[in-house]
């Protein structure tokens, strides 16, 4: 974006500056100043609310960006990252090459950062805020030290503006008037005492494997080595406490062909006897066939997802068994028949009938839902079964705009007896290109809930207003009543 | 062996009675398995006569047929499945509908807001849609020998569903018996296929007794028992629905509001009406 921008963010009921852009920063603009200050100044400023959130998200990504230069890579919030090169200097030409090589892959991203190197955290964490370079401690402001802004007053009512100022005074009286915590700061900043960095490292997937010298020729064999993997899983996912929701497994064959499975539980699980079960499931629902050959001789399983998943308890009511039985039938079934096929209800915001029947996977989690309950005495308003899409009828009514008086539908046809009607429900203009023109809104339906003179009730309706919006309207039928 | 078993008792029996008395019904009885041991649990429809007339109930772990009397009856016949999975399935487990791709295609998908409308929890129902019968037989016997489940309803389409034959009937009833678990199997249409089923119903839909202006009303079940391993075959009834106490209730016809002259096509005998037809 050109021109000005802030980012805005709350306090006390203000909007004041949060971020700025370049340009802001060159028109005077400082973080900290009231939005209402800074457009009364520049009123071309485009401000938009800040998101911190969205800002660690990023800084998360970014760390897992410099995981290439070293593995001990922290994120230091809101805005810094550190990395320990500590042993992987080496793989660089040098420290200068390497943090170019640093500013250039940001500068690819659209970042652009101050860097600087130093013997401890916080004194690279300084000197890059402050954009000074090694060596140039001395220079730092006293407010470098990260201290509340009390005690940097205080320092500076003394006289004391600089980090050179301080290192040279003897830290006993320092403390005594300053507290301890600040001399321990500037022990930090000036290399004489570190802190362990907390490097932001991802779990590593659990994989087990086993090679074979001699290749495995049988299923059966097949089928227990990865038992005897997922059980070995299993103890490492127990130390984590985790269950694990998603395990892929592949058998190499000694011939270089890879055979892939997967299998998704319904719920975490460390249990071994349902892997067995969910993987008997698996070898038997295959398309196609799993085919040895020449043998596997090398047979790897990996937990691609799991779940926090507590100790196994122990508990009187069937609460609990419940729950974990009907996740194992779900992830049996899910996968005989496909993630997608064994589905729950959940609802949707539509009014248009076949957009209000939504389904999840039964797999995921449950949304909670609610449903209107009729009035007491009134017969079903919607059909029990849906025809998506609707079908073509063709429809005698005694007038155009009326209730039909018979259809034939499927070369059958249907004498009404009862009718009721219309229901009319509009279409969605507003999701239309144009819809608030008229004629470009889409067609508006009559429907009729209608009995047959076989006591067949059914859902119809005329797509179209007879005359305003269509000359002969279509009918159509759209559900089937009990 | 059960053959031989049979035969045995049948010889007993001969010494005691005369042929005329050996009847089918006294053979029945002597089976083993057609009378309820007197600790079966059991389900009702809610309704007194016809759940007296059932000695109480049907079994809740039994397999249990419900037939559309013709495909146009597919309707009223799964929502006659529906609201008995309802009935019998324990508190607060699912129940669970099994369909395949070409019943769904032929006769719509199951509508939730519809569901609701007859007072059904829609936050207790799993679906799930299987390629072809064979598959949804299977997974069917899997829910069942499960007890996550707190009943299934099957639907299958078509005259004799590819895999449905006595052994997957057997099956699936000692599924039952064994987890406690119903299953209602609706097909949409009428069959001879032998079963080991509990109860067979056919089911038609009747005319609804006409709200004001003459709009239609609550569903009427025209149930009719045509097997039932207790022997109550023939028992009939014209059911409703009763949302607000989840019951079935006895449908009364109104002794003729205002005679109209669609009476002869709406009215009194849809039975004959269709064979007309």
């Amino acid at each position: 974006m050109n021109g000005p921008l802030a980012l805005t963010g709350k306090e006390k009921g203000a909007l004041i500056l949060a971020a700025l852009n370049r340009e802001a920063c060159a028109l005077g603009l400082s973080i900290g100043m009231k939005l209402a200050d800074a457009r009364a100044r520049e009123p071309e400023l485009a401000a938009i609310p800040h998101d911190p959130e969205a800002d660690r998200q990023w800084l998360e990504r970014l760390t897992r960006h410099c995981e290439r230069y070293t593995p001990l890579v922290a994120a230091e919030p809101p805005q810094s990252l550190i990395l320990d090169m500590t042993g992987c200097l080496h793989l660089h030409a040098s420290e200068k090459g390497l943090a170019q090589r640093i500013e250039d892959d940001l500068d690819a991203l659209g970042f652009s950062c101050n860097w600087a190197f130093a013997r401890t955290t916080d004194a690279a964490l300084a000197l890059a805020r402050y954009g000074l370079k090694e060596g140039a401690e001395a220079q730092l402001p006293v407010a470098a030290l990260g201290m509340d802004a009390r005690i940097v007053q205080a320092l500076e009512r003394a006289g004391l503006y600089r980090i050179g100022d301080l290192s040279s005074r003897p830290r006993g009286p320092l403390a005594a008037r300053f507290g301890a915590e600040m001399v321990l700061k500037l022990e930090r900043l000036l290399g004489e005492e570190d802190r362990p960095v907390n490097p932001a490292r991802r779990q590593s997937m659990i994989i087990a494997e086993r090679r074979f010298a001699e290749p495995l020729g049988h299923l059966d064999s097949v089928e227990q080595i990865l038992a005897e993997l997922f059980a070995e899983a299993s103890l490492q996912l127990e130390e984590r406490h985790q269950g694990a929701r998603h395990i892929a497994m592949r058998l190499f064959r000694c011939d270089g062909h890879i055979a892939r499975l997967a299998i998704e539980t319904g719920a975490p699980t460390r249990d071994e006897g349902l892997f067995a079960r969910l993987l008997a499931e698996r070898l038997d629902s295959l398309h196609d066939p799993l085919d040895p050959g020449f043998g596997y001789d090398l047979v790897r399983l990996a937990i691609i997802h799991a779940e926090p998943l507590k100790m196994r308890q122990v508990t009187d009511d069937g609460a609990q068994e419940k729950h974990t039985e009907e996740a194992a039938l779900l992830s049996q079934i899910s996968i005989r028949l496909g993630r997608e096929r064994i589905r729950r209800f959940t609802s949707a915001d539509s009014h248009i009938p076949e957009h209000a029947l939504t389904s999840l996977p039964a797999l995921e989690p449950p949304l909670p839902f609610s449903w209107e309950k009729p009035p007491a005495g009134e017969p079903p308003g919607r059909p029990l079964l849906l025809f998506d899409p609707p079908q073509p009828i063709s429809v005698m009514a005694e007038v155009p705009d009326g209730p039909p008086r018979r259809f034939l539908w499927k070369k059958q046809m249907h004498l009404v007896t009862r009718a009721e009607g219309p229901e009319r429900i509009a279409s969605e203009w507003w999701r239309r290109r144009k819809g608030y023109l008229p004629g470009k809104g889409g067609l508006t339906r009559d429907y009729y809930r209608i009995e047959d003179s076989d006591g067949r009730r059914y859902w119809l309706f005329r797509h179209g207003l007879y005359g305003s919006e269509k000359e002969r309207p279509d009918w159509y039928v759209h559900g089937r009543f009990a | 062996m059960a053959c031989w078993s049979i035969e045995h008792k049948v010889n007993k029996l001969d010494s005691n009675l005369s042929q005329e008395q050996l009847d089918i019904s006294a053979l029945r009885r002597l089976l083993p398995g057609d009378r309820l041991p007197a600790d079966t649990a059991c389900f009702s429809l809610g309704e007194a006569t016809i759940d007296k007339s059932l000695g109480g109930g049907l079994p809740i772990g039994g397999l249990h047929e419900i037939l559309a009397a013709e495909p146009g009856d597919y309707g009223i016949a799964a929502l006659f499945s529906l609201l008995l999975a309802q009935r019998s399935a324990r508190a607060g487990r699912p129940f669970f509908w099994i369909g395949e791709d070409r019943g769904s295609a032929k006769y719509g998908h199951l509508y939730p807001p519809g569901l609701a409308d007859m007072g059904i929890d829609l936050g207790r129902i799993l679906y799930a849609s299987a390629r072809d019968p064979l598959q949804a037989l299977h997974v069917a016997a899997d829910a069942l020998r499960s007890a996550a489940m707190g009943a299934i309803i099957l639907s299958l389409s078509g005259k004799k569903p590819k895999g449905l034959d006595m052994t997957a009937s057997r099956r699936l009833s000692l599924f039952a018996r064994e987890s406690g678990v119903p299953i209602f199997m609706l097909r949409d249409q009428l069959s001879t296929l032998a079963g080991t089923a509990w109860s067979r119903w056919q089911v038609i839909s009747a005319p609804s007794h006409p709200l004001e202006a003459d709009a239609p009303g609550s569903p009427v079940f025209d149930v009719e028992l045509i097997r039932h391993r207790g022997g109550k075959e023939g028992l009939s009834a014209l059911l409703e629905w009763d949302r607000e106490k989840a019951r079935f209730a006895a449908h009364h016809r109104p002794v003729s509001a205002v005679p109209t002259h669609r009476e002869d096509v709406g009215g009194a005998d849809y039975r004959e009406q269709r064979k007309r037809a």
